[in-house]
């Protein structure tokens, strides 16, 4: 049932278009990210859930109530702010409290919802602080706390981790999905940091210049982007130009070495047309697998030691690409300039929406 | 009702404190001109301004306060430059004890300054408890005066002269400028010299012309002091003459205005506040 | 073997003291020209006329007319000034940052400030002369145009009221230009958080800004007061040395021992350096209070 609604999103600054015909439908504790690079778009967005922007046009609808012109004030919407935004001159306590207490709740109400936050927190032993005595970690925990004291219908968090130290990040994430899931509150998450949207998100947005390019859970996301630019964003990719040689079986030749894809586009496709073909590096093996159907030559060019993941780039044809093993001290590795084979399935070859090489240097030609 | 909180409100009472505070600034200075430029009777003209600048002792008195003003401002950064460094770099403990002194001239304003300096440097200096003189009474001759006037005008100027310096110094980092200067051969004088100063010469810039406008218009210390300054003689001359301290007056406020919109331009928005009152 | 149990003399660092020497010039300054001046006040003031040590001197300052007119007189002028030019200078800075204005009346503001509290002293009170004494435009304006003689229905330029209108010149852009960066120090998260939160406009000033805002605010009034109290050049060159505030009371105890007791005019000056130390003593706390919250 859907509980939160945007349809035909639109926000434009003037000319500028930020936001462009989103849409999207989110359940009722749902943990969705917004995620894509600078400017995209997600914090606009995220603001005009909160009221803080007005769409320029399209509707939001929250419970069943539409409340797209609805003052900031009047919605019921619970805000986590990248820089934490405590009120400095009021206590933990009196932070947590502040919504109850301008709606006027009995003071006893009041008391009872801040201890129970406090606890939800663990931040016990502070309540008394003023914000400039906690830590960055302390002080996002008590942001949060501050919004879910007043019940609010969605939690909405803008990069509430990017200003903290990567240890805080990742405890302090795994913290905030934890509290989501035991309320049950529907939540909204903006970050430019695939790691963070992958490890806590019922599904993720990956928007890109105002536009929502794939919506999904984090495995389809990652497993099966739609676009370059998704794929691109989300996790590493071996990038290459190759030409279609048989259409029907799926047949791919990029510098004379042939493999097969099993994507299903490949059909409505002529022979020697160009397509840009992407791989994970982790989909690579050295070893035989009768079930891989592309068993291609290389040469190993270079191995890095990244501590659990061992990168090893190797050359098929006169492309490079980078391949992720994991690392096993007792497996002897190929020696740097070896010839070997590797391995790969057809369903791992993807061809994406996105431009050639070819393409890409035809525009900056006409753009010149 | 739709309203962006991120946008600038619209608002009526804005306007009207600002125009108000408009009026309040502008109405003196327009009654100052309009006075200045009614020497001749029923008539528009610059007379007050000729006969104003045609008396000798505006430019003997305006020369002595900007060599007073010079003065001041080069042994104030000979003084606190060295000083500033010095406790950035290596002294950061006596960094309390000289904001605390840099503070002393707010609590002590120029009319008791003026008073215990003239009740010391009166009488000859020695060394206490002896009776060895060192110097006759520094208010005994000119020079003597105008040293002390000066060390006077230094102590009014020093909160913002050494405000200024230390921000500067902030924001040039001089403890990595001085160890890579180090370890290129250069001594301490070297490195104040050329690679200190040159670095926070906006700072000094600003210092040098607050301390411009406080010197130039100050009349407690000199008229105290007997100093023929520029001060004492713009109140001379508005109990003998009607419309020529209008013009001054005038004058004076277009220096003021030049020296801070300098000071506006090198620091790039943050104004300051000084002056003799 | 046996142990020694004397403790190491401290090392002493050669170059510890170096570094103060560094620093000697500026304190030998400070003692010459700032230290000394003002113990030989202090020190005069514990003596009477017979050379004796007495704290007489210091009672005195709360009987003899004299004087304690004089610091009433100058402490009503003080609070009013730094009242009226804290409460018009918040107000006027309020309106070139939250207040909506365009970004250019901003820095006109900011130059104009700085320009007007340098410009306080002789000058200043040639051109409110000019403006309010007797022969004034204004006073002449308000005659002609509204038939209102300000001087017949008792104001009077070289008093109480006259001064203060010309204190305010330098007062209010002084709390102008200390109240746009406290102002400019409200995050725009605060807002929207208390938005979010259920506030309206007015609960967020009442609840949270000003609150925040207030010990900048106080402080910056207790800095004008000083800044008033310590005037001088101003009042003398309106008045000639006839309005009988602390500091002119002082100026004429200089020139000549008016009251009769060198020991009584040095207390007088030390009355008024702890007056002005109190002031900066609670605006250094208050500064550091509000650095905390508006960082």
């Amino acid at each position: 049932m859907t509980y939160l609604s945007l349809s035909h999103i639109n926000k434009q600054f003037g000319e500028a278009v930020v936001v462009e015909d989103f849409n999207l439908d989110i359940e009722k504790g749902e943990f969705v990210s917004f995620l894509g690079p600078s400017g995209c778009g997600k914090t606009t967005t995220l603001r005009m859930v909160a009221g803080f922007e007005i769409p320029t046009s399209g509707r939001i609808i929250l419970g069943g109530a539409d409340i797209t012109d609805k003052a900031p004030n009047q919605r019921n919407v619970g805000m986590i702010f990248q820089a934490y935004a405590l009120f400095p001159n009021m206590t933990v306590a009196q932070n947590i409290g502040f919504g109850l207490t301008i709606r006027k709740e009995p003071e006893a109400a009041v008391k009872e919802r801040v201890n129970e936050m406090v606890s939800l927190i663990n931040l016990e032993k502070h309540a008394n602080k003023y914000p400039y005595q906690l830590s960055g970690g302390q002080q996002q925990r008590v942001a949060l706390a501050r919004a879910l004291a007043n019940r609010p219908q969605v939690l909405l968090l803008d990069e509430p981790l990017s200003a903290l130290d990567a240890k805080i990040r990742v405890s302090l994430r795994a913290e905030i999905r934890a509290i989501q899931k035991r309320l049950g509150i529907t939540a909204i998450f903006v970050t430019h940091d695939q790691e963070e949207a992958l490890s806590i998100s019922d599904r993720i947005v990956v928007m890109y210049e105002g536009r929502a390019e794939q919506v999904g859970t984090p495995f389809e996301i990652y497993n099966f982007p739609k676009t370059q630019l998704v794929a691109n964003f989300v996790g590493s990719l071996n990038n290459a130009d190759a030409e279609v040689l048989d259409p029907a079986n799926g047949m791919l030749s990029m510098d004379g070495v042939q493999f097969k894809t099993a994507d299903a586009d490949m059909a409505s496709r002529r022979k020697g047309e160009k397509v840009r073909i992407s791989i994970r590096p982790e989909r690579f093996s050295f070893a035989a697998d009768p079930l891989k159907d592309n068993v291609v030559d290389c040469t190993i060019e270079n191995i890095t030691f990244l501590g659990s993941v061992v990168r090893i780039q190797v050359k098929v044809g006169n492309t490079k690409f980078n391949m992720d093993t994991f690392n096993n001290p007792f497996l002897e590795l190929p020696a740097i300039g070896a010839k070997e084979r590797v391995m790969f399935s057809k369903e791992a070859v993807l061809v994406l929406a996105g431009q050639t090489a070819e393409e890409l240097a035809t525009a900056a030609y006409h753009n010149r | 009702m739709k309203q962006s909180s991120t946008g600038r409100r619209f608002s009526l009472w804005s306007w009207v404190w600002f125009i108000i505070g408009t009026i309040y600034f502008l109405v003196p200075l327009y009654a100052t001109v309009r006075h200045s430029l009614r020497m001749e009777r029923d008539v528009i003209g610059f007379k007050a301004y000729e006969s104003a600048f045609a008396d000798n002792n505006f430019w003997e008195t305006f020369l002595l306060s900007n060599m007073l003003a010079a003065a001041t401002i080069i042994a104030s950064i000979i003084l606190i430059v060295p000083t500033a460094y010095w406790i950035r770099l290596r002294l950061p403990q006596a960094r309390r004890i000289t904001e605390f002194i840099t503070l002393l001239p707010f609590v002590i304003p120029a009319i008791i300054l003026v008073f215990g300096l003239i009740r010391i440097y009166s009488v000859p200096i020695g060394i206490p408890f002896t009776e060895i003189k060192l110097f006759q009474p520094l208010t005994t001759t000119h020079f003597g005066t105008y040293i002390l006037i000066t060390a006077g005008y230094m102590v009014l100027a020093m909160p913002y002269m050494y405000r200024s310096v230390d921000t500067g110094m902030r924001t040039v980092d001089i403890r990595t400028l001085t160890e890579a200067a180090q370890s290129l051969g250069a001594g301490w004088f070297t490195i104040i010299a050329r690679v200190i100063l040159p670095n926070i010469r906006s700072a000094l810039l600003s210092g040098a012309l607050l301390t411009f406008a406080i010197v130039v218009g100050e009349v407690t210390l000199a008229s105290f002091l007997g100093v023929d300054a520029f001060g004492p003689y713009l109140f001379l001359l508005g109990q003998h003459r009607a419309y020529e301290p209008a013009a001054l007056s005038f004058v004076t406020f277009l220096m003021t205005w030049l020296a801070m919109g300098l000071i506006q331009l090198v620091t790039g928005g943050q104004g300051q506040a000084a002056g003799s009152h | 073997m046996a142990q020694t149990s004397l403790p190491l003399a401290p090392v002493k660092e050669p170059s510890e003291w170096k570094n103060w020497l560094g620093v000697s010039p500026f304190f030998l300054f400070a003692i010459m020209f700032i230290a000394l001046p003002s113990l030989y006040l202090v020190q005069g003031s514990f003596f009477n006329q017979e050379g004796q040590f007495t704290l007489q001197n210091y009672l005195d300052l709360f009987t003899n007319p004299t004087i304690v007119s004089a610091y009433k007189l100058s402490i009503q002028i003080s609070a009013a000034t730094a009242f009226g030019g804290g409460v018009f200078g918040f107000l006027l800075a309020y309106a070139i940052t939250i207040g909506g204005l365009p970004r250019g009346l901003r820095s006109l503001l900011i130059t104009f400030s700085g320009v007007a509290s340098n410009f306080a002293g002789v000058p200043l009170a040639f051109a409110f002369i000019a403006t309010l004494g007797r022969r004034g435009f204004v006073t002449l304006f308000l005659k002609d145009a509204l038939s209102l003689d300000i001087y017949r229905a008792g104001f009077d330029l070289y008093t109480f009221w006259g001064l203060c209108a010309i204190y305010m010149f330098f007062q209010f852009p002084l709390m102008v230009l200390i109240m746009v960066p406290a102002l400019d120090g409200l995050k725009r998260e605060w807002r929207e958080a208390a938005e979010n939160l259920g506030a309206s406009g007015l609960q967020y000033w009442t609840r949270i800004a000003m609150p925040i805002l207030l010990p900048s605010i106080l402080g910056s009034m207790i800095l004008l007061f000083g800044n008033a109290f310590g005037a001088y050049a101003t009042a003398y060159a309106l008045t000639g040395g006839r309005l009988g505030i602390v500091t002119i009371q002082i100026g004429a105890q200089i020139r000549g021992d008016v009251l009769h007791n060198p020991g009584l005019g040095y207390a007088m000056a030390m009355g008024m350096v702890i007056i002005m130390a109190v002031s900066l003593a609670f605006y250094s706390w208050l500064q550091k209070i509000s650095e905390r919250w508006l960082r």
